[in-house]
């Protein structure tokens, strides 16, 4: 993620148990896919290097996270949209920060 | 049997196909005798759609009883404009900003199924009965499907039951679009028909099993074959000399058909002769001839630069994508994706932001609306027909959304967004897009066989399915009954009508500020299950 001086700062233990929620939420996610992820899901697991995750995944991730665990729309543009370019990849970590910071 | 409405719908299906496949035709025969049993002792119409002809505004009507304006839906992809960038994602259910006609028909006590529509994932909520989501990727099924738990005794209990074949695949369908070789165009036509053999199967076994009060199931091929065959069902297309390819396009075309009349025949024999049987499309179909590169043309016009192209492999992937890819801080009109059909006008904001100001609007728009018709092809022709000012056709609470002006090509055409000159190019042969004009029909108990009557409006389509299961119009409908569609005795039995205004729906109204109270919900949430101390 790139550095930002204005973005919120995430209190650690709310990003530290969002990766847990995160964890539970995408191995129901991706439990009948084709991928060969094996071992646990950690802050450092990318969604898409790791899980196989395709552009179209991200957006459904988007909707779960938005009707599973923040019962509301989330700001996820300022997630996934720096410098004018859509991020690569997104870890566990990052999206659990960028929720306790937000939320 | 208690089903008392069957709604079979067929996407961007039109009289202009469907009467040459219901009728005898040298050589071939009726391609589908049931549908044309049905249409012989039924009522018709031609049903206009919404304003830009496109599947998620119009199907969102069809399902809500209401325009894009006040239902919020107008494309496929949703674009936040931030000023510096634009951000893109999907429309979803959360986004459809009036109450659909399965939580009204919950609401009423009535039991509904609906298989395969748009907008309908993540599954909206209060409605009893099933939902298995349309244009939504395989991976993505199970957990969008409604009740919890359908996904798994669908797989158990229906044969063959396949989500990679049945659900929506994003790669495969961009070459709906594309130019495509001989042998290509014939594996997408069949490509479609396992598909919709695959919701079929759901389709009867729901039916049979549930015996919802509202059965309801959408055949989405029809769409897609005609988009890129269109020049092999098309009567006006029919060559002079038929090739062992146009026969082959011709045959697979019409096995497709053939298969949804089979479709049609087993659904309406187990919802019986007391249910009433309902088709409608979100659009109807006809021939484009020419490419309109509408942001070449607004480039040329000097309102918009096109990003620059650092020849990275991100960059390359973003330029091929379906959706604008432009220097913001120097555009003031574009048109955001091919199937928006528009052109959105940026206002400033504030002094320094980049749009034209607000006080310029009117003039802008008007001085756009004359430079987009003096638009000529290089037979001299105009391309563009017509441009929808927001405020006429879109009124409602999104009508901010809808483009500043919809664009209507000559041919009924949808743009090209690509940096290619020049802005008007003749294609190679005619393809298939969409016509404002779809289908509506009707046949069953107490449904008038008048055949052909006047065409009805695509907002028309829900109230007359509510009442057509005994449940009270909503006032607040922007649509009105087909009462041409029912017979006198029984529009005499069964009089319309109006019931409470619908509930409010559009969860994406909801703030992205998250208060206090909301944040320490969740905090009691994670600690609750022990993911925190």
């Amino acid at each position: 993620m790139a550095n930002d001086l204005s973005a919120p700062v995430p209190d650690a233990a709310l990003s530290d148990a969002l990766v847990k929620k995160l964890a539970v939420l995408l191995a129901d996610f991706t439990q009948d896919w084709d991928n060969e992820f094996e071992g646990e899901m950690s802050r450092g697991t990318r969604v898409l290097a790791d899980l196989g995750f395709e552009s179209i995944d991200i957006i459904q991730l988007i909707v779960a996270i938005e009707e599973d665990i923040t019962h509301k729309k989330m700001p996820f543009d300022k997630l996934l949209l720096k410098d004018g370019r859509y991020v690569d990849d997104l870890s566990i970590g990052q999206i659990a920060d960028f929720l306790a910071a937000n939320l | 049997m208690t089903t008392k409405t069957l709604f079979i719908g067929l996407d961007g299906c039109t009289f202009t196909v469907l009467n040459e496949m219901t009728r005898d035709l040298p050589g071939e025969g009726v391609t589908m005798p049931f549908l044309a049993g049905l249409m012989g002792k039924g009522v018709r119409a031609k049903l206009r759609s919404t304003p830009n002809p496109l599947t998620p505004p119009a199907w969102t009507s069809i399902m809500t009883g209401k325009g894009p304006g006040h239902h919020g839906v107008f494309d496929f992809i949703r674009a936040e404009d931030k000023g510096g960038d634009v951000y893109w994602t999907l429309y979803d259910s959360r986004d459809v900003d009036s109450e659909m006609i399965w939580s009204i028909a919950s609401r009423a006590g009535k039991k509904i199924v609906a298989l395969n529509f748009p907008l309908t994932a993540p599954p909206p909520k209060h409605t009893d009965g099933s939902i298995v989501p349309g244009f939504i990727p395989a991976k993505h099924l199970r957990r969008n499907s409604h009740p919890q738990g359908l996904f798994e005794r669908i797989k158990q209990d229906v044969p063959g039951f396949d989500p990679k074949e049945l659900a929506w695949d994003f790669d495969k369908e961009k070459q709906a679009m594309e130019a495509l070789s001989d042998s290509d165009m014939e594996n997408w036509v069949r490509y479609h028909l396992p598909r919709e053999e695959q919701w079929f199967n759901i389709a009867e076994y729901l039916l049979e099993k549930d015996q919802p009060d509202l059965m309801a199931v959408m055949f989405d091929g029809t769409d897609k074959i005609q988009h890129q065959a269109w020049q092999f069902v098309d009567p006006a297309l029919i060559p002079a000399e038929r090739t062992d390819f146009y026969n082959r396009m011709r045959a697979v075309c019409r096995e497709y058909f053939a298969n949804v009349d089979r479709y049609i025949e087993r659904l309406v024999t187990l919802a019986g002769p007391e249910a009433q049987v309902f088709f409608a499309s979100d659009h109807g179909f006809t021939a484009t001839v020419e490419v309109l590169r509408i942001n070449a043309y607004l480039e040329e016009l000097g309102y918009l630069k096109w990003a620059v192209n650092d020849g990275s492999e991100q960059a390359m992937r973003r330029e091929a994508s379906d959706f604008a890819n432009l220097d913001w801080s120097q555009t003031v009109a574009y048109c955001r994706t091919p199937s928006s059909n528009g052109v959105y006008i940026r206002v400033a904001e504030k002094p320094g932001e980049p749009g034209i100001p607000a006080r310029d609007y009117n003039r802008f728009r008007d001085k756009l609306i004359e430079q987009l018709k003096a638009l000529r092809n290089e037979d001299g022709e105009p391309v563009i027909v017509d441009a929808l000012k927001r405020e006429d056709w879109f009124p409602g609470a999104h009508m901010k959304d809808a483009c500043d002006l919809t664009l209507v090509l000559r041919d009924n055409g949808f743009v090209s967004i690509r940096n290619l000159k020049p802005a008007v190019v003749k294609r190679p042969h005619p393809i298939g897009t969409h016509h404002p004009d779809g289908i509506f029909m009707a046949c069953g108990k107490g449904v008038s066989a008048d055949g052909m009557v006047a065409r009805r409006k695509i907002v028309d389509v829900a109230p007359t399915l509510l009442h057509s299961l005994g449940v009270p119009v909503p006032s607040d409908f922007e649509g009105k009954v087909a009462e041409s569609f029912f017979n006198a005795d029984w529009l005499a039995q069964h009089p319309v009508q109006t019931g409470e205004p619908t509930q409010r729906s559009g969860e994406r109204q909801q703030s992205e500020e998250m208060d206090d109270q909301e944040k320490q919900q969740i905090i009691e949430q994670l600690q609750m299950l022990g993911y925190m101390e």
